[in-house]
C-alpha cells in the first residue's frame, strides 16, 4: 500500500510537473492540445473541489451545533443562510434575474450579500483611522520615515491634499513609482525564486508535506 | 489624549465621510499617467475591436471597482467596441451581470451583438489558460445560457490571442497579476488593470516594466477615468469624502504624535530631575 500512498503520488507529481514545465516552451499543436485538455480537467476538478468545500463546511458546522460548542448559534445562522440560498438558487436555476425582473436568488444577492459585504468593508475605514491614531507614532527614525512617506502619499492621492500642498501629488507619484516599485520588485523576485525552488523540491519529491501525514 | 475614546475617532470619520457627500465641494482631479495609459489605449482602438474585461471582484470592493467598471464600459461602448466580459470571482457574478446590463442598456447596446457576459467558471487561473487555448471550450454558453459559438460579438475570436485589449479589474487573487502571469505572458495581448487603492502599490512593478500599460487605482483612479470620459459619477462624488477622511486621519496622526513627544519629553525631564 506504500506504493499507492507515497510512491504513486510522487511519480504523478514528478511526471506532470516536468511535462508541463517543458510544455510551456514547446509551441507544437500536440503540446497545445495537451495543455487544453489538462486545463479543462483542472476546471472540472475545480468544480468538484467546490462541492467538497461546501460539504466540509456543512460537516464542520453540523458537529459544532450537535456538540453545542461556543458560538453554535452562528453555525445555525450559517446553515440557514446556505440552505436558504441554495434552495432559492436552484429554484431560480442560478439566475439573478429573468427578463429584467429579479428572482428570489437575485434578491438574496442584491439585498443581503451586497450590503453585508459592503458594510464589512466600510467598517474598515473606521478601524484603520482608530488604529492609525493609536499606533502610527514616530518611535524611531525608521518609523518616522514611514510616517512621513505615508502622510505624503495620503495627501497626494486626494484632491484636497493636492490643493493644500500642490507638490504632494508629484512627490507621492515619485514614492509610488520609484521607491515603492523597486522595493516591491525586489520582493517579487525573491518570492518568485522561492516559488521556483519550492516547485523543484515538490517535483523531485524532496518536499512531501502536501501528501499529508497519514500512516504508511 | 493618547488614549482618546475611539468612538470620538469613529464620529470624526463618520462626519468627514457624510458631510462632503451631502455638500460636495468638487475639487479638481489631476489625471495621472497610469490612468491615462488605459484611457489612451482604448481611445486608440478602431471601432469593433474586441475589449475583454474581467470583473474580478465581489460586493466588498464595490465602492472602488464598480465606478471603474461603469466608466470603462461607458468609454468602450461610446467607442463602439465589442465588449466581452466575465468574472473569476463567483461571488461577483451577479454584480458583474448588473454592471454590464445596466451600462449596455444605458448606451443602447445589444446583447450578443455588441457585448456578452460570459459569467463565471470554476478553476481560477486554469480558466485563464483555458481561455487562451479556446474560448468556446471554456464558456460553451454565456451567462444567459445562449451558445457562445456564432455570437456576432465573438466573430473572429477563438481565444485570448484574438483579443485587442484586455482589462482586469481585480480586488485580489485571481486578479490583475494572475491575468498577466497566466494570460498576457503566454498569449501576448495588450493589457491594462484596475484595482482597489490598497492593492495599487503592489502592481506598480508590472506598470513600470510595461507588463501592463495602465493602472486604475482605487476610487481616485475611477474618478480620474470619469473625468477623462467627461461623465462624472459616483467616484468623483466620493473623492470629496475621501479627501476629508484622508486629511482627518493625517490630522489625528499628527495630534497623536505631538502628544506622544510632549509626554516623552516630560518623562525625560522628570527622570533627569529625579537623578
Amino acid at each position: 500500500m506504500i506504493f499507492l500512498r507515497r510512491q504513486l503520488p510522487l511519480l504523478i507529481t514528478m511526471i506532470t510537473g516536468l511535462l508541463f514545465a517543458g510544455q510551456y516552451y514547446v509551441p507544437h499543436p500536440a503540446s497545445e492540445q495537451l495543455l487544453t485538455s489538462a486545463t479543462k480537467w483542472l476546471q472540472i476538478v475545480g468544480g468538484f473541489a467546490l462541492v467538497l468545500g461546501v460539504t466540509s463546511l456543512f460537516h464542520q458546522h453540523a458537529a459544532k451545533i450537535r456538540r453545542k460548542e461556543e458560538g453554535w448559534g452562528y453555525s445555525l445562522v450559517l446553515y440557514a443562510g446556505m440552505l436558504g440560498t441554495i434552495a432559492v438558487g436552484l429554484w431560480a436555476n442560478g439566475k439573478e434575474s429573468l427578463e429584467g425582473a429579479a428572482t428570489a436568488f437575485g434578491w438574496v444577492y442584491s439585498y443581503m450579500l451586497v450590503p453585508l459585504q459592503g458594510t464589512m468593508f466600510a467598517i474598515l475605514a473606521f478601524f484603520i483611522a482608530s488604529a492609525a491614531y493609536r499606533s502610527f507614532r514616530a518611535r524611531s527614525r525608521e518609523a518616522a520615515v514611514l510616517l512621513i512617506a505615508a502622510v505624503i502619499v495620503m495627501m497626494g492621492r486626494v484632491p484636497l491634499g493636492e490643493y493644500l500642498i500642490p507638490l504632494s501629488g508629484d512627490v507621492s507619484q515619485w514614492i509610488l513609482n520609484v521607491l515603492n516599485a523597486s522595493v516591491r520588485r525586489a520582493i517579487l523576485i525573491g518570492v518568485s525564486l522561492g516559488a521556483v525552488a519550492l516547485s523543484f523540491k515538490i517535483i523531485f519529491g524532496v518536499e512531501r508535506s502536501y501528501l499529508g501525514g497519514g500512516k504508511e | 489624549m493618547l488614549k482618546i475614546d475611539r468612538r470620538i475617532i469613529f464620529l470624526v470619520i463618520g462626519l468627514c465621510t457624510l458631510l462632503p457627500l451631502l455638500y460636495p465641494v468638487g475639487l479638481p482631479i489631476k489625471i495621472s499617467s497610469e490612468v491615462r495609459g488605459v484611457y489612451n489605449h482604448i481611445e486608440s482602438l478602431p471601432e469593433r475591436s474586441v475589449l475583454f474585461m474581467s470583473l474580478d471582484f465581489d460586493p466588498a470592493s464595490k465602492p472602488e471597482l464598480h465606478p471603474q467598471a461603469i466608466a470603462l464600459l461607458r468609454h468602450a461602448f461610446r467607442k463602439n467596441l465589442r465588449v466581452v466580459t466575465m468574472t473569476l470571482w463567483v461571488s461577483g457574478t451577479g454584480l458583474a451581470d448588473q454592471i454590464v446590463t445596466q451600462v449596455a442598456k444605458e448606451m443602447g447596446k445589444e446583447n450578443g451583438k455588441d457585448y456578452v457576459f460570459l459569467g463565471w467558471s470554476p478553476g481560477n487561473t486554469a480558466v485563464i489558460i483555458n481561455l487562451g487555448q479556446n474560448l468556446y471550450n471554456t464558456f460553451p454558453s454565456d451567462y444567459g445560457g445562449k451558445p457562445t459559438k456564432g455570437l456576432p460579438v465573438l466573430d473572429g475570436v477563438q481565444s485570448l490571442k484574438d483579443v485587442t485589449y484586455m482589462v482586469s479589474l481585480g480586488a485580489g487573487n485571481p486578479g490583475v497579476e494572475a491575468w498577466y502571469v497566466f494570460g498576457k505572458d503566454k498569449y501576448k495581448f495588450e493589457m491594462g488593470g484596475g484595482c482597489t487603492g490598497v492593492m495599487a502599490p503592489g502592481l506598480y512593478p508590472l506598470l513600470r516594466s510595461g507588463q501592463i500599460n495602465g493602472l486604475i487605482g482605487g476610487l481616485r483612479g475611477a474618478a480620474e477615468y470619469e473625468s477623462l470620459i467627461d461623465q462624472k459619477g459616483k467616484a468623483v462624488a466620493g473623492m470629496d469624502a475621501q479627501s476629508a477622511t484622508h486629511v482627518a486621519i493625517i490630522v489625528l496622526v499628527i495630534i497623536c504624535n505631538l502628544f506622544y513627544f510632549s509626554m516623552r519629553r516630560a518623562a525625560q525631564q522628570h527622570s533627569q530631575v529625579g537623578s
